[in-house]
């Protein structure tokens, strides 16, 4: 016994020093392995499938509709996202910014979850020979997947945005709260006419009645605005040139299987204003962040108040879905700080 | 067939290939059956304490290099509830094929516990969650009932030959 526990302490702090002789036998023993897991793969899919439709039939049929009825929703709003991305894309390009477009990325398949009941991790068919290193970005079509945490020749460890262990630094993009009036419509007794105004913004201010003149040619502020006074009957939400987004950095920390991540380190400044469920979750970037910015992590579920100086604690919906990972994408992106000499 | 650890070695490798596709796949109650453990555990109860340490030990370091976590921490609670599973004799005077199945299970479910305790003791934290006391549960139910498909195939793997 005494022999198994020095043996095994041995090996954990070898692990942990970072020893190539462990890294070598991992290594190895992936080799061997992977032809053994995937001959087990072949022979117990039939079961693995009869186990799946038992148990998430009526799961997929739901998803299946609920899945039509989102993509024909989203079949326009993304053709005006594309060309929003594009936009955007270009002014950043145009300034000198960093831009995702201008990161190389290697596209990876997974090819198991962590054989674990309490890792988030999964593994991938792609490593070194890819040029993937320990640290990058992985994500998927939705959004952020997690970071390489272990590499080998031909496969890495992905470690999911829900492990404990992950930390990464966010930014929460505050849109400004919008409160909606009822005003009753002079040209009819039952219609009523919906006006959304940000709430945060004076409307006599910021929603002129007599359009003002500026300075810049060919601009005229204001020119647009609708007056305060509503006279058509119609839903109308009055955009003012100083409603613009508002951000505050934060760590987001997973919380396991079956939590959601949160966010926290969230000052609750005056300019930021309150936080909203709904609010878009991007990763902050800068030399030390581990991914470069913008990209999508998720929305603001739930707001947690805290007592004193601690802030708010934001629960965070992660856009892309963890459960049934395929295919994933992993930025060639390292931060100075992770750079080796060569 | 070689000496008997070559055959756990095998038998091993065959164990983990379920573990990390099928028993993957398939996790009732979201719980991972922890087939590797129940077989160290296993070996423990039909051989006793040293060779169950043994079979721990190297079942635990195949299963610790499919995972993320440090080299031998599974090969460390592995061996230690096999070691445990092996002092059955001192309990159970004749231990039959229920007693030892009644201690797979149990022994299982506290390896599985310990499972998190170790991660938490290198600086792994957070993996203490209200979840372990489900998967607790169910590892004992489980490893009662895989019991009886362990043991012969462990009395085979583990059986003294003219070479081991």
């Amino acid at each position: 016994m005494a022999l198994l526990v020095l043996s095994s302490i041995i090996l954990v702090t070898l692990d942990l020093q970072g020893s190539t002789a462990t890294k070598s036998l991992r290594s190895i023993f992936g080799t061997v392995f992977r032809p053994v897991e995937s001959v087990a793969r072949v022979i117990t899919r039939p079961a693995t499938n009869a186990w799946f439709g038992i148990t998430h039939y009526n799961d997929v049929t739901a998803e299946n509709e609920l899945l039509r009825e989102k993509i024909a929703q989203q079949e326009g709003a993304a053709v005006a996202a594309a060309a929003s991305v594009r936009l955007s894309q270009e002014l950043l390009a145009l300034n000198g910014l960093p831009t995702l477009a201008g990161i190389n990325s290697v596209s990876a398949q997974v090819i198991g979850d962590s054989p674990s009941n309490f890792a988030q991790s999964v593994e991938i068919d792609q490593g070194t020979e890819s040029g993937i290193k320990v640290g990058m970005p992985v994500l998927n079509a939705a959004g952020l997947v997690g970071k390489i945490t272990q590499v080998f020749a031909n496969r890495a460890v992905v470690m999911l945005i829900t492990d404990p262990q992950y930390a990464l630094s966010v930014k929460i993009i505050n849109a400004p709260k919008t409160t909606v009036t009822t005003v009753p419509n002079p040209e009819s007794t039952s219609a009523v006419t919906i006006v959304s105004v940000p709430e945060t913004i004076d409307p006599q201010i910021t929603v002129p009645t007599v359009p003002a003149t500026s300075n810049i040619a060919g601009f005229t502020p204001g020119s647009i605005a609708a007056p305060r006074t509503p006279i058509i009957s119609s839903s109308l939400t009055i955009p003012p040139g100083s409603n613009v987004s508002v951000r505050e950095t934060g760590i987001l920390e997973g919380r396991g299987a079956g939590r959601v991540p949160t966010v926290r380190f969230v000052d609750a400044a005056q300019r930021f204003g309150v936080v909203q469920p709904g609010s878009p979750i991007v990763t902050a970037g800068g030399s030390l962040s581990l991914a470069p910015p913008d990209i999508v992590v998720g929305t603001v579920s739930r707001v947690k108040e805290r007592l004193g100086t601690a802030g708010p604690l934001l629960e965070i919906d992660i856009v892309a879905d963890l459960s049934n990972l395929s295919f994933v994408r992993i930025l060639l992106y390292q931060p100075i700080t992770e750079r080796t000499a060569p | 067939m070689g000496s008997r650890w070559t055959r756990l070695v095998l038998v091993s490798l065959v164990l983990l290939g379920l573990q990390t596709t099928v028993l993957n796949d398939m996790r009732p109650f979201n719980v991972m059956i922890p087939v590797m453990l129940l077989f160290a555990v296993t070996a423990g109860t039909l051989y006793g304490s040293e060779i169950g340490a043994i079979s721990g030990l190297i079942i635990g370091v195949m299963y610790d290099c499919v995972l993320s976590t440090p080299l031998g921490l599974a090969s460390l609670v592995f061996g230690a509830a096999a070691y445990t599973a092996g002092l059955l004799p001192f309990f159970v005077r004749e231990p039959t094929w229920w007693t030892r199945a009644i201690t797979i299970g149990i022994v299982g479910a506290v390896g599985e516990l310990a499972f998190p305790l170790a991660q938490s003791m290198v600086g792994l934290s957070g993996r203490f969650q209200a979840h372990v006391f489900v998967v607790v549960a169910f590892v004992v139910v489980v490893g009662m009932l895989v019991a009886p498909l362990l043991l012969p195939v462990c009395r085979w793997t583990l059986k003294e030959s003219l070479v081991g």
